[in-house]
């Protein structure tokens, strides 16, 4: 009895959780499959949902002016349903549902509901479909896409754009993944010698990564305007100005420094607090042996960092390749998009949600089989 | 010990040098946020030359110069007339607050469930949750944006805050550190006939405030500052959040260059504050997620 009150306890204690990861996780995964062999499109879901009053639009489509005397036999000879709900009403038919319009829509009625003047109120599609349909009512109670088979997926594979962003997304994460952990390292070790001021530097540090990324692109839209900041610093050297953000061939390096920059602070204080952990006898006792910096920080440092390191490179990778808001921000050439931007625009811009979906399932296979490999790595390494 | 000396003094010059690149980007944009605000002549902005360089700056001028020109704290004031900015603080409070009290409730039950509870099936459960982890959210987008439409959440609270309500990173935070309570604390309040709702609200809840304190931080943080669920969400400029609202400064004929700084200093402020206030909790999130890696 107890036991079964534990396990209650147990299940309801979760069920929140369950649902939110259920309803807004596994079921897109699921629905994102489903989609991404379908011509999805946002637009034609609202179809069935924008609202109208019926009477007016039967008016319209009868060319009626007056209510009175009308019949409605010489109304039923006028009146053709699947017309009327394509032309009128503005939802798009396929050869079946007008097929079955024509031999299940109930237009005696609707006439009769007209002459009445039972039509004067609101509706939406599919309410009205639901009304006047005398069967298969669930055909019309929404936009269904249809299914276009593995087309999305030969149209992914034959988009050069989408291996370029592919491959943008995978550039971004290893040029900006080791060189954000070996400053933040650099950086720790530095503060974990006796250093005065140790809290403003932690702060000022720490700062860029609890700011908001949408401030942060919009501080170094400003920097890297063609008269801005860094390239006044960089005439002092002697390089001509550059349009950073305009050029294709400097725009994603531009966003990847401001990308390290970002978080290279905060795993700063990650390995920070590691490096405290380590006994300060045993960085003594090396020196005593003489060894000198480069050889202290490989041989000594490194590996008793390592669970720092493997987390930070995770979370790296993980942040680096799904990169979005700052690429939102300053990208303006599609040539530079990464996959995660690439898949934004299908779906919300272009209104091609099935071929989005596709996109995002084969980089949903792609980040699983990516950590399912660095798990092994990370694995065999431990060994030693 | 000379080369510990030297090794002190690179170290300084390292943290020095990062310091400062670490801090520029932040100084400038308060510079250009108190110049003042450039006029239009002809279609064209006249006034300040917030690109000027060298930038004249003195400071010792009342008031001070910046870009040549007096230094103003206006643009701080025009932020919240030509935007409705107020509105849009009110918008991300209200955001950040009930997502961060949701996951405050459901994380612990959960955490609480999965660490001190005993059910069938509970660590497939667990795994099963972990592993959504691994999703990356371009994958979820579509079909969540779809629900949202199909149920009318597009521009509502409602739509901002219930998918991001519970979030598996904090139960894994709360389940890590109710496992670290002791299992006779439970035992003894069991023997004293505590139920399990008592023990988990008043026996292990009020042990685990670190924990609450350091989720409730990190998620009001990462609300306040998200930017991708605000421009799923919303399209409607009064249901905007501050991050959402920085577009805003940017039309496709200028940038206010201006204000855009004034309103990202601005939205900046308070996290710079939560962290000074709360910045203990910052390092041992720190430390105990490293561990476990």
């Amino acid at each position: 009895m107890k036991k079964i009150r534990e396990w209650f306890a147990g299940y309801l204690f979760i069920l929140p959780i369950i649902i939110v990861v259920g309803v807004f996780v596994i079921y897109p995964i699921f629905a994102s499959i489903y989609y991404s062999f379908t011509n999805y499109n946002p637009l034609r879901q609202m179809e069935y949902k924008n609202t109208f009053n019926l009477q007016d639009q039967l008016e319209q489509y009868l060319l009626i002016f007056s209510m009175k005397d009308l019949n409605t036999k010489d109304l039923l000879s006028q009146f053709d349903p699947a017309d009327f709900i394509q032309t009128q009403l503005g939802i798009k038919l396929d050869k079946d549902q007008r097929a079955i319009i024509e031999k299940y829509f109930d237009s005696k009625r609707l006439m009769e509901d007209f002459v009445n003047l039972k039509t004067n109120k609101r509706m939406s599609g599919s309410q009205f479909m639901s009304e006047y349909m005398s069967k298969y009512k669930g055909m019309f109670s929404g936009y269904t896409p249809t299914w276009v088979g593995l087309k999305n997926f030969y149209q992914m594979m034959n988009d050069p754009l989408f291996w370029k962003t592919l491959w943008n997304s995978i550039f971004f994460s290893i040029i900006v993944t080791p060189i954000q952990t070996f400053i933040a390292l650099l950086l720790a070790v530095a503060a974990n010698q006796k250093i005065k001021g140790i809290k403003f530097f932690k702060l000022s540090f720490y700062i860029p990564s609890i700011t908001s990324s949408a401030a942060i692109s919009m501080l170094f839209m400003l920097l890297y305007a063609k008269p801005g900041i860094i390239n006044r610093f960089l005439g002092f050297i002697g390089i001509p100005p550059v349009d950073w953000l305009s050029n294709t061939s400097t725009a994603l390096p531009a966003v990847m420094a401001m990308n390290i920059w970002t978080t290279a602070g905060y795993f700063m204080i990650v390995f920070l607090a590691g490096l405290q952990n380590i006994p300060k006898d045993l960085i003594e006792a090396s020196e005593l042996d003489g060894a000198t910096g480069w050889t202290r920080f490989w041989k000594i440092i490194i590996p008793l960092v390592k669970p720092q390191i493997s987390y930070v490179v995770t979370l790296g990778l993980i942040g680096t390749l799904q990169v979005f808001d700052q690429i939102y921000f300053l990208i303006q050439n599609q040539q530079n998009y990464t996959t995660a931007m690439y898949i934004y625009v299908n779906a919300f811009n272009y209104n091609q949600m099935g071929y989005a979906s596709a996109i995002a399932v084969f980089f949903l296979a792609f980040i699983m089989a990516l950590t399912l490999i660095q798990r092994k790595v990370i694995k065999e390494e431990s060994y030693f | 010990m000379r080369k510990w000396e030297i090794a002190r003094k690179i170290s300084y010059i390292v943290l020095i040098i990062y310091a400062i690149i670490s801090l520029t980007p932040f100084i400038w944009a308060l510079l250009v946020s108190i110049a003042p605000m450039n006029y239009m002549l002809d279609g064209k902005p006249t006034g300040v030359n917030i690109m000027q360089w060298p930038p004249e700056i003195n400071i010792f001028k009342i008031p001070p110069e910046v870009f040549g020109a007096p230094a103003t704290i206006s643009n701080y004031g025009q932020v919240f007339t030509v935007t409705p900015y107020a509105r849009w603080i009110l918008n991300t409070i209200i955001y950040a607050g009930f997502v961060t009290l949701g996951n405050l409730i459901l994380d612990a039950m959960a955490g609480y469930a999965f660490a001190k509870l005993r059910f069938p099936g509970r660590n497939y459960i667990f795994t099963l949750l972990l592993g959504t982890l691994m999703v990356p959210f371009p994958v979820t987008i579509i079909p969540v944006y779809n629900l949202l439409v199909n149920f009318n959440l597009v521009n509502t609270y409602a739509g901002l805050i219930f998918p991001k309500v519970a979030s598996v990173t904090g139960l894994f935070l709360m389940r890590q550190f109710y496992m670290s309570i002791p299992d006779e604390l439970d035992e003894a309040a069991k023997v004293d006939g505590a139920g399990i709702f008592r023990r988990f609200w008043q026996i292990d809840s009020p042990v685990a405030l670190p924990a609450f304190a350091t989720l409730a931080i990190y998620t009001f943080m990462g609300t306040w500052n998200d930017f991708f669920w605000p421009l799923i969400v919303t399209s409607n400029k009064d249901m905007f959040t501050l991050a959402m609202g920085l577009n805003y400064f940017r039309t496709s004929y200028y940038t206010f260059w201006q204000l855009m700084m004034a309103a990202s200093l601005l939205m900046t402020i308070p996290m710079i504050i939560i962290f000074l206030s709360f910045q203990r909790y910052f390092v041992e999130t720190s430390t105990s997620s490293a561990v476990k890696g």
